[in-house]
């Protein structure tokens, strides 16, 4: 994670988005000597807010900065445009700043340890992606991915720097593999977005050992994955995919600063996620479709997600489902976590969707949430007794489940052309606090340039584990917008909430976007 | 004679005198050409082009654009045994067409030769002698008081790309896109192809020998600009896809429902949309309101408990919660300067003294550990479950832990020497 010095935040994205718009203006100026195809696209917001702690205590003032640029060559081997067969190559990237500038500099300060917070950054510079893309050489046969880059599957969201090839066979079957080191928060231009959870890990490279034990170093993590998927076939899809990381370096097992455990770093290299995936897409045009998916971790030994979706079609304009979704948290191998007892998830949900109208479409349903409870006697022919607080009454597990959670939700929207209303409702009821509420928003688009957009929400929440925490909150945004080239909008909004529990807040917000293409 | 007598022995008469205008009149002329079929009726759904839905709502109107038909045409008549004409006597640039951008239909010139007319100058059209070949038998809403003009005919062109005769050199005929026209008399938008339809024969991956029908989206659809796989937006409207199309409809709850979509096929998606798209959410630096609601920064702890939404389907909980939830004080591990007087959970003799029940933090943590992990690092759960820490022994391991504990120990035992030393006894039982 880079640091950049107080008050010094933005230099460094400077240089990099400098360097990213000196690969642009090349791209658009060859663009001209040949027939392929480049944009340069910039996402900036600007937000103003104060952020208050849930007793008011404390009050962090977010000044924030996040801007993007993106760079995007395509048709490098200059393949005659409207030819599905010819093989494309491209290349994309985009950097981003992320810049807080509410941050105080002794929070990122390490001489300053009543202040420090580790992890935090002024101002994080990371390259989102940024790979070169071959398809469908060799007659098709062949494709590949070099750089950083996205993999979605039933494994999840995930992002790696390396080289992906694939081989789509004539045989409805295509090929993937990919290798390389998975992006980790704390490594030069990284987010730790993609990394598996469970563990606190950063650059602490300017820390002393001593300060934050618990923090981890970031270090490389190798990672490799395969999969297999159907091809061609438009009815029927499913994929398998298979991905293992590696956690390498030193790890500080002894999270105490005060000697409590004996110091120890444990290093090596070790597993630190493994997992299988499938996931299936079958649709019978006239009668509906079936979807689902399931993980299995070797490192923990289990299915820890099944999910699936009956869904049935009633007339052209009615769909109804069934949805089972079954979910146990899992964690980076190096977390301890993966060890605690867990009660998995068992969603059931009923949805329908209704086209009443080509332009308006209304979709609802509600679930049920089932707990699995973990009644497994320990086997403790070595139990805990040895420790010095051990009590077998601890080790009981609930004899029966909690009470069901359940919910449901309503969604509708209305499109015409310029205006787009839309509305999203849910309440969902638990143990655990009880939310319910609604928000309505609209936009409607003046002689194509002049944006106008509104919306308004009203919340009901109620905190069970903490009483007095319950509140009504009522909240509305307006927005104008201008649309000053076909790709470029500039738009303004002022966000308004309230509820008794921290009064009134504001929020502005300010977004530019813009997209150029040769 | 009464008057009565007479007019009753007339009646026969008068009977015959009133038929006969009207057997001498000539029969009305019923005009064919102007629908599919004649009286309009509903076109069966055997003479729909393949892939068409029963009831049927046409092709897409983004494709193929609504058009304004002027002309009054019956294709059964000209291609009957009469006439004799085939697809090719008025289409024959379709046999060579390339292109979903060439024109189609018959020049003026082309029905000259039977209706004797004259279109070779569009701009003095000269009619033919007989009824057929006046302007108005074919041109619909013709009026010579209207100086000679006609209706313009509007057939805009399809947004799609299509090789006609590499169709047609594969012997694929006409009806097999555009149904039996061969049998209607107007033959409208509705005889245009349908996308289920093609997908009878385009079913083939890429690496399928060249000219095969590819099942790939870009292999019809207009190539989209700057990396666009391909184009969504047209003047007729926006591409989304069908229902039937990997269940994919974009319902108003599809930002719900998405995932299974995007996990068994992202690629799917990537034909219309960039990873720019998905990042905004998945990795995102800007709160969605069409995700989370204004206000969601105060009702987001009961959210994340509930995890109705799954937080970590687009936020690392050990990173971007608890950067903040330090900061602001919510977290045991934050700087002092940060330490918020209050008690974020419930009293202690609820939270932590035993027994475990709702409300305590074990059975909390059991159902949705990931709502811990949001605010507290390992180190908090270590002080007290740690096998040293100061409360040794609550073991927080799930049941049976012991009979499968080898195999993280093999693959990874770096947890283990987090609560455990090295030297402890009881890891001989996952060693």
């Amino acid at each position: 994670m880079r640091r950049p010095v107080p008050g010094k935040a933005n230099v460094p994205a400077l240089y990099l988005h400098a360097g990213l718009a000196g690969a642009a203006v090349v791209a658009l100026w060859s663009g001209s000597a040949r027939a392929m195809d480049s944009e340069v696209t910039s996402d900036t917001t600007a937000q103003a807010y104060d952020l208050r702690s849930p007793t008011g205590e404390t009050v962090l003032t977010r000044r924030r900065l996040t801007t993007t640029m993106g760079v995007g060559v395509y048709n490098l081997l200059d393949a005659p445009m409207g030819d599905p067969h010819a093989a494309e190559l491209s290349f994309r990237a985009r950097l981003r700043y992320d810049a807080d500038y509410g941050v105080a500099g002794s929070e990122v300060d390490p001489n300053n340890p009543n202040a420090l917070t580790p992890g935090v950054s002024q101002g994080l510079v990371d390259l989102m992606y940024g790979y070169v893309e071959g398809r469908r050489f060799m007659h098709g046969w062949l494709g590949f991915k070099l750089g950083r880059q996205y993999v979605t599957d039933a494994l999840g969201w995930w992002s790696f720097d390396g080289g992906e090839v694939n081989v789509t066979t004539p045989y409805f079957v295509k090929a993937e593999a990919y290798a390389g080191l998975e992006q980790r928060g704390g490594l030069p231009l990284s987010s730790s977005r993609f990394e598996s959870d469970g563990i606190w890990r950063g650059n602490r490279s300017r820390y002393d050992p001593a300060q934050y034990p618990q923090f981890q170093p970031a270090t490389l993590a190798p990672a490799f994955g395969v999969a297999l998927e159907s091809a061609g076939v438009n009815w029927l899809h499913g994929r398998l995919s298979y991905r293992r990381v590696y956690d390498t370096g030193g790890s500080n097992t002894s999270e105490f600063g005060n000697g409590l455990y004996t110091p120890v770093v444990y290093s090596g290299t070790r597993i630190s996620s493994d997992r299988l995936g499938y996931a299936l897409d079958l649709n019978l045009k006239d009668y509906g479709g079936l979807r689902g998916g399931v993980v299995y971790d070797f490192y923990d030994n289990e299915v820890t997600q099944l999910y699936g979706t009956l869904e049935g079609y009633i007339g052209k304009r009615v769909t109804v489902s069934a949805d089972y979704d079954y979910y146990v948290p899992t964690f980076d191998a190096d977390s301890i976590w993966n060890f605690f007892a867990g009660e998995p998830m068992n969603d059931l949900g009923l949805r329908a969707n209704v086209d009443v109208t080509d332009r308006i479409s209304v979709a609802g349903g509600g679930h049920v949430r089932v707990y699995g409870v973990d009644t497994s006697p320990l086997s403790t022919a070595t139990s805990y007794s040895p420790y010095p607080n051990y009590s077998p009454t601890f080790d009981i597990f609930p004899g029966n489940g909690h009470p069901f959670d359940e919910g449901g939700n309503l969604s509708a929207r209305y499109h015409g052309g310029a205006t787009l209303v839309s509305l999203r409702g849910a309440g969902n009821f638990g143990d655990a606090g009880d939310r319910v509420g609604a928000d309505v928003a609209a936009q409607h688009v003046f002689e194509t340039r002049y944006v106008a957009s509104v919306r308004t929400g009203l919340w009901q929440w109620q905190d069970n584990l903490r009483p007095d925490r319950d509140a009504t909150s009522y909240n509305y945004v307006l927005g104008l917008g201008y649309r000053f080239a076909p790709r470029a909008q500039a738009t303004f909004e002022w966000e308004h909430d309230m509820n008794r529990l921290v009064g009134q807040r504001l929020r502005l917000m300010l977004w530019l976007s813009v997209a150029v293409g040769k | 004679m009464s008057t009565v007598k007479l007019l009753l022995r007339l009646l026969p008469l008068l009977v015959i005198l009133a038929v006969i205008p009207v057997a001498l009149a000539e029969a009305p002329v019923a005009l064919h050409g102007l629908a599919p079929l004649p009286d309009d009726q509903k076109v069966p759904h055997r003479m729909l082009p393949p892939g068409a839905d029963d009831p049927d709502d046409g092709p897409s109107d983004v494709i193929f654009p609504t058009q304004q038909l002027t002309l009054r045409f019956n294709h059964g008549k000209h291609v009957s045994k009469d006439i004799g004409a085939t697809c090719k006597t008025c289409h024959a640039a379709a046999y060579k067409s390339r292109s979903a951008q060439d024109t189609l239909l018959p020049k003026g010139e082309v029905c000259d030769a039977c209706h004797s007319s004259d279109h070779t100058n569009l701009a003095a059209v000269k009619p033919g002698d007989d009824a057929t070949g006046q302007c108005g038998y074919c041109h619909q809403g013709y009026k010579a008081s209207d100086g000679n003009a006609v209706a313009e005919l509007q057939m805009p062109r399809a947004n799609l790309m299509f090789d006609h005769q590499g169709h047609l050199d594969r012997n694929i005929g006409c009806a097999q896109c555009h149904g039996t026209i061969d049998q209607l008399e107007l033959a409208t938008r509705d005889q245009l192809p349908r996308m289920q339809g093609c997908f009878h024969c385009h079913q083939m991956p890429d690496s399928a020998s060249r000219g095969e029908a590819k099942g790939a989206c870009d292999t019809c659809h207009i190539r989209g600009e700057r990396g666009a796989r391909i184009k969504v937006m047209f003047a007729s409207g926006t591409l989304k896809p069908p229902r039937w199309l990997h269940n994919s409809e974009h319902t108003p709850d599809f930002i719900e429902r998405h995932k299974s979509i995007a996990a068994d096929d992202s690629q799917f998606c990537a034909n219309c949309h960039k990873e720019d798209f998905c990042t905004d959410c998945h990795d995102g630096r800007v709160r969605p309101r069409t995700i989370h609601p204004n206000d969601f920064i105060n009702m987001h702890p009961i959210e994340a408990r509930m995890a109705t939404e799954k937080c970590q389907s687009c936020h690392r909980e050990q990173s971007f919660c608890l950067d903040c939830h330090m900061r602001v004080g919510v977290s045991e591990s934050g700087p002092p300067n940060a330490k918020d007087s209050a008690r974020f959970h419930p009293p202690k003799s609820i939270w932590s003294d035993p027994p475990r029940r709702p409300g305590h933090h074990a059975a909390e943590a059991q159902r949705n550990l990931n709502a811990c992990v949001s605010c507290h690092t390992e180190r908090d759960c270590v002080v007290c479950h740690g096998a040293m820490g100061v409360g040794a022994g609550f073991d927080p391991h799930r049941g049976n832990f012991a009979s499968s504990c080898a195999n993280q120990f093999r693959r990874n035992p770096r947890p283990c020497f987090t609560c455990h030393e090295p030297t402890d006894g009881v890891l001989a039982q996952c060693r």
